[in-house]
């Protein structure tokens, strides 16, 4: 073992803290700071990814060929640390994460052109058109049809929970091509326009006030066979894929870190009986263990970036993060709520940028928290639900 | 002992439940959020009707002089739809310092019962998290006859909807209740809501003046009427929790049996078996100590008796309401964070429930200084 980080990582972060603060405009990232939350503005997200794709760095991970830095695991680890401390807004995770690597995988040359260098430039969001109403957990049996007629396909059916689906261009779709089979072999993996005519898209009203979430219904849609990716037949395959591509984001650790920085502050700032939260003695205990959490989901994320030989299927490894980084993402979220005590009561208007002056009397980095720390509710949920993923590790660790 | 309610209370129970299911929809609920003052006003009415707001008046005021098990009994049904009317400003804590002013508040207390006047209490002041043990900065100085009142007040609970406001304050012979009306010259509110959707204001009172008649105690008096109002609120608020638990209970175990994946209802695994029957212990527990907390306070037993039960109560119940409005969210997947079903009021009413009189911190400081 060597616990030795390679120095030069050290000058790489620096490089990249100063292009980040060369590029990220100061009241983006107030907003982003505000805001806060696993998503951006739209806008906001657009803008940085174009900012970053003038760079060449919008989509580093990716292989060099379509548009990738090449840069190692831990430099792109580095990246994404700095964007998120420095309160950069979110990438469409959609398209650089999801969607992107499925296409340049499995796609057609011509989807590849077509689509590629729009997700790497940000020129438009994308939503994920998984789950349905009686689907969630068990996906596999969704019932979402395409019928293939002539050079098209004909789909309807009824998505939920497509986050931005309202503000997005696109969406790339699991579609049941055919019912015969058994579930998993008649799913296909479809690009849909969102403005291609019987698509009906509904906001649904959220626990926080928010309402990015949406109902997406399909009615007698018309899809050109081009935008289906890959083979008919092999959507779950390549959605298992798309699921098991990138690890160990779902650890949500670069947010988790800077919620608890920011609950730090807020620690310092709140008083009882004019001594600050940070400094009495329950709070500095539970923020200790907290700390440690958090320290600890680093490494386990440290481990998995370096290609640890494991014992253990990988996929269990990354439902491990999953667990650890999701309930802690409740756990420093209702640490802020504690902090903030009957102040955290407040409603705030949502979302942010349109969010009236609290006045004087109320700090203005309140705004959010709230909203936030309701929304963090859906982390054991979304993803795969907590219970789902426990489920995993039980049958991949120990085939139980 | 007998744990069973009364004949009255059972009256009581079942009146309340029987309006409160039929009026309190969810969609009506959610409608009150554009009502400017928050306020529910056929429901308000109704509250008259039915006598709730004289449970704590004593007979001789016009009262019913019910006891905390009754105010329980009620609050618990409230709590099982998340109603979020001033039950607690205007059904409890004023009644209890307004019976208990040193000048006679008959008549107030009489339009509170008819369900015309509410009144809401001024007690947080900026820069805290709750009313810790500093004395109020809001002062009260004599002038003239009477006296005027400056200060500003935080998260006053209820009051868009309120007549009149209780304000906690520091006067000539220290501790001061002070009862003003909401429309007296002297005074700017800053109204908004909560995430429940009840409503709350900061009030500044600049220079307002008040009358003598309207120092409802001062003193030592003052701080015992305060302690006793605030603990009957909270105990309120515990109830109203307990209620919105156990049904949370009946809604999520109806969610199991009905909600399919995997070819089978999700009420068949285990895993949710089990976070179901965790939430029953939880709640379970939550109403034994809650019948603690009212066996004190009903009991004829000591301030600091009353406390003690009260701020050890409030400890379990919140962390019964924790586990169990998060578990609630949880078995319901997607939909449970989403504003249409009843298990996200469910958890923003506890929320609100648990913070706004005190947390945990609050009462276990409290529990080490008794
Ligand atoms: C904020 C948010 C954003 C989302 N974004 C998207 C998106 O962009 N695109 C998209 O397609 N989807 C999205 N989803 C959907 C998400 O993936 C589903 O909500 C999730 O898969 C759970 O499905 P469900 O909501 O139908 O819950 P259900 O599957 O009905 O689960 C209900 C309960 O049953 C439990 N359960 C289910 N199966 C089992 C089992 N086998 N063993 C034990 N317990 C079980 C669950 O743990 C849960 O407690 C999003 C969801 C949220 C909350």
């Amino acid at each position: 073992m060597d616990f030795h980080q390679d120095p030069a990582i050290e000058e790489f972060r620096n490089m990249v803290r100063c292009v980040i603060a060369e590029e990220l405009p100061a009241e983006m990232a107030e907003r982003q700071k505000a805001h806060g939350g696993t998503n951006s503005v739209v806008a906001d997200t657009l803008a940085w990814t174009g900012k970053m794709n003038a760079r060449g760095w919008s989509v580093p991970h990716w292989p060099v060929e379509h548009g990738g830095t090449g840069w190692s695991a831990m430099q792109n680890y580095v990246f994404m640390a700095e964007c998120s401390s420095a309160f950069a807004p979110e990438v469409c995770w959609g398209a650089t994460h999801m969607c992107g690597p499925v296409i340049y995988t499995f796609g057609s040359e011509e989807l590849k052109e077509r689509f590629l260098p729009d997700f790497r430039e940000g020129k438009y969001y994308i939503c994920q058109g998984f789950s349905e109403p009686s689907n969630g957990s068990d996906l596999a049996r969704l019932r979402t049809r395409a019928e293939r007629k002539g050079d098209k396909y004909v789909v309807n059916g009824q998505k939920i929970w497509t986050s931005c689906a309202h503000e997005s261009e696109w969406g790339f779709f699991l579609v049941r091509t055919n019912p015969d089979v058994k579930p998993q072999a008649g799913i296909s993996f479809l690009m849909i326009k969102m403005d291609t005519p019987g698509v009906t898209v509904r906001q649904i009203p959220m626990i926080n006030g928010d309402a990015e979430l949406c109902e997406v219904f399909l009615d007698n849609v018309e899809v050109p066979a081009e935008n289906l990716i890959g083979e008919e037949g092999m959507g779950w395959t390549y959605a298992k894929f798309l699921l098991d591509h990138e690890r160990t984001t779902s650890s949500f650790i670069f947010q988790n870190k800077r919620e608890f920085a920011r609950a730090q502050r807020l620690a310092l700032r709140e008083t009882i009986d004019g001594t600050p939260i940070a400094h009495t003695a329950q709070f500095q205990q539970r923020m200790a263990r907290i700390e440690a959490e958090l320290t600890a989901l680093e490494w386990s994320v440290l481990r998995e970036l370096a290609n640890e030989d494991f014992k253990y299927d990988r996929t269990a490894a990354a439902s491990t993060l999953k667990v650890a980084g999701s309930q802690l993402q409740q756990t420093i979220s209702e640490l802020q709520m504690d902090i903030l005590g009957s102040k955290a009561t407040r409603f705030y208007p949502y979302p942010q940028k349109d969010r009236e002056d609290a006045g004087p009397l109320w700090p203005d980095d309140l705004g959010g928290r709230t909203a936030q720390a309701l929304i963090a509710r859906a982390s054991t949920i979304y993803g795969g639900t907590l219970q789902v993923q426990k489920g995993i590790i039980a049958k991949l660790a120990f085939g139980l | 002992m007998d744990f069973n309610r009364s004949d009255l209370q059972r009256m009581l129970h079942d009146s309340a439940e029987r309006f409160v299911n039929e009026h309190y929809s969810l969609e009506h609920r959610r409608s009150l959020r554009a009502v400017q003052d928050g306020l529910d006003t056929a429901g308000w009415e109704t509250f008259a009707e039915l006598g709730w707001l004289a449970i704590l008046v004593p007979e001789e005021l016009g009262g019913l002089s019910g006891c905390m098990a009754d105010v329980s009994t009620l609050a618990e049904v409230l709590g099982s739809r998340c109603v979020t009317d001033p039950f607690i400003s205007s059904g409890v804590i004023a009644p209890t310092i307004l019976s208990g002013a040193s000048t006679s508040q008959e008549d107030l207390l009489g339009e509170i019962v008819g369900g015309t006047a509410r009144v809401a209490l001024a007690h947080d002041e900026p820069n805290e998290r709750y009313a810790y043990s500093q004395p109020r900065a809001t002062m009260l100085a004599a002038s003239g006859d009477g006296y005027t009142l400056s200060g500003q007040k935080m998260m006053v609970l209820d009051a868009p909807s309120a007549t009149h406001v209780i304000v906690t304050a520091t006067g000539p012979s220290g501790a001061a209740l002070v009862l003003i009306p909401m429309d007296a010259a002297g005074i700017t509110t800053d109204a908004y809501a909560l995430y429940d959707g009840s409503r709350a204001a900061d009030i500044h009172f600049d220079g307002t003046s008040v009358a003598a008649e309207a120092v409802l105690a001062d003193g030592d008096a003052a701080s015992a009427l305060l302690s006793l109002a605030l603990d009957r609120a909270r105990v309120t608020a515990l109830a109203q929790a307990v209620g919105s638990m156990e049904a949370e209970l009946d809604i999520c175990s109806a969610y199991l049996k009905e909600r399919e994946q995997f070819g089978q209802p999700i009420g068949k695994f285990q895993s949710l078996q089990h976070i179901m029957a965790e939430m029953f212990v939880e709640t379970h527990q939550a109403r034994s100590i809650l019948y603690y907390a009212l066996s004190r306070l009903d009991g004829g037993y000591s301030p600091d008796e009353c406390a003690k039960a009260v701020s050890l109560a409030a400890l379990r119940v919140s962390q019964a309401a924790q586990l169990v409005s998060r578990q609630a969210i949880q078995l319901h997947g997607g939909y449970g964070v989403t504003d249409e079903y009843e298990v996200s009021h469910h958890y923003r009413r506890q929320f609100i429930l648990e913070k706004t009189l005190g947390d945990m911190d609050y009462f276990t400081r409290r529990l080490s200084s008794l």
